[in-house]
């Protein structure tokens, strides 16, 4: 009876299978931590500098880096104890600034953002240009700055709730992934190289950022994701796998099929034989979403299953790669069968969560 | 001549005529018609407007708002995403929500402001 009893949990988990945790951000001030077997929250993270807006995973899986915008915060979490080890404000009586994200050096010492700064004068405030940003910090201040090109300005500073920065894990390139890749030297931002295929857009969707989806990818340094294309003459626009190898800035890209209107990030398993994303198409109350699928090994679509989507909404994958998770806006995280692609359940975290995205930690 | 205006309903036909002569007649569902959509106007910004209760989404209506719209007040407060009648979270009103992590099921936590 002893052998059976010892058996049962054993084996709830393995019939599970996916027992690790999410981390989301929750308002007003905090990081959710969700038992993935349970769907429950088992831990609230409180963030001193306010709501969080970002969140980006370490290289080494240890530390959560969180932008937050009450101040124009940054915290730094450590995984292991669920603490916060760092935090600070760059918010001064008579400076704002202005972030979306952004990425630490692979030593965790320096934090690349971009930033827009807001002077308060007399009467008036004198609203600044998009800047490449060095925050230290050990120092917890801003420690250099680089005007962005005007030609660049647009979408520099990434979107409400994106990363706006990769880098290659020897910390020497910085990757925005924008209207156009740009690789910049992250030494002094001077643009190293540019290619011109673009992250699909998706109206009414957040999570199309680049961390979330190098999050699901076992193999630190390679990006896979979808990109979209368009011929020189006709202008046709074409979605594909792209796999980007973060060290040597090479890129390959296997076109799949005409763009629909609006694709969410790519959700690759831990396997990297699979991978989904959600398709939109139509606007408003006209909207239809779809789950699709791929195979990696042939760049194929595999499957497609007709979603019941929320207006806005953001798309992850549990840590096993077998759930597929919608969340946001709101509290409830609707929970798919990758396999089936259909509905399984919905967890109630009876809080609301931001858009600053969904760190898997298996 | 532009001190010049019409007084009597004779000058005023040619004034109209030529008003006319400027604007374009297209079929109201020619689908080559170019003419871009005219955007409904909606005074943008979290406090602009004072209407409570009053929210529509970018296209001016209500299909692209969430269901319900209370899972929206968060991105009016904290991005001014949506046009709606909410305190600002950035400049103004830091604490409104403080004391509600779920807009839709404690909605009678978030503060009282008074400008």
């Amino acid at each position: 009876m002893k052998k059976l009893l010892a058996f049962i949990p054993v084996f709830a988990c393995a019939t599970l299978g996916w027992s690790g945790s999410l981390f989301l951000g929750g308002y007003p001030n905090s990081i959710l931590v969700v038992d993935e077997s349970s769907g429950k929250v088992v831990d609230k993270i409180h963030l001193e500098t306010g709501l969080p807006v970002s969140m980006h995973l370490s290289e080494d899986r240890k530390k959560i880096y969180v932008t937050t915008n009450d101040h124009s915060g940054i915290e730094v979490i450590d995984l292991a104890t669920r603490k916060v080890t760092n935090h600070f404000v760059l918010n001064t009586a008579t400076k704002r600034y202005r972030f979306n994200g952004g990425v630490p050096d692979p030593e965790g010492k320096l934090f690349y953002t971009v930033t827009t700064e807001i002077d308060k004068q007399l009467e008036h405030f004198d609203i600044g240009k998009p800047k490449y940003t060095v925050i230290d910090l050990a120092q917890q201040k801003i420690v250099k700055t680089v005007e962005v090109a005007a030609e660049d300005e647009n979408d520099a500073s990434g979107g409400y709730g994106r990363n706006v920065f990769e880098i290659s894990p020897d910390g020497k390139y910085l990757y925005q992934f924008r209207n156009k890749v740009m690789i910049l030297d992250s030494a002094d931002f001077k643009v190293v190289d540019t290619i011109d295929l673009s992250k699909p857009d998706f109206p009414g969707m957040e999570n199309i950022g680049f961390g979330a989806d190098l999050d699901s990818i076992p193999e630190p340094g390679k990006h896979v994701s979808i990109f979209t294309a368009s011929d020189p003459i006709v202008h046709n626009r074409v979605f594909g796998i792209g796999r980007f190898d973060l060290n040597s800035r090479q890129m390959t890209f296997s076109p799949i099929g005409p763009a629909p209107m609006g694709m969410a990030g790519l959700q690759v398993t831990p396997d990297n034989k699979s991978a989904y994303t959600v398709v939109a198409n139509g606007m408003h109350g006209n909207k239809r979403c779809e789950f699709w699928s791929f195979q990696l090994s042939t760049d194929r679509l595999t499957e497609r299953a007709e979603v019941q989507c929320r207006t806005r909404f953001s798309f992850g994958s549990s840590s096993d790669g077998k759930k597929l998770y919608i969340y946001g806006a709101g509290f409830e995280v609707e929970v798919y069968d990758a396999a089936t692609l259909k509905h399984e359940r919905t967890w109630d975290l009876n809080n609301d969560v931001t858009m600053a995205g969904l760190v898997v930690i298996p | 001549m532009k001190h010049l205006r019409a007084v009597n309903k004779k000058a005023r036909r040619i004034d109209d005529f030529v008003a006319a002569r400027d604007e374009d007649v297209v079929a109201l569902q020619n689908p080559n018609n170019r003419q871009p959509q005219p955007r409904p106007h909606i005074p943008m910004g979290c406090s602009l407007m004072f209407s409570p209760g009053w929210e529509v989404d970018s296209a001016g209506g209500t299909a692209g708002l969430c269901q319900p719209v209370e899972r929206d007040i968060y991105d009016c407060y904290v991005t001014c995403y949506w046009p709606a009648q909410v305190p600002d979270h950035l400049n103004n009103s830091p604490d409104w929500s403080s004391k509600c992590a779920s807009a839709t099921k404690d909605w009678r936590n978030l503060d009282l402001v008074f400008p």
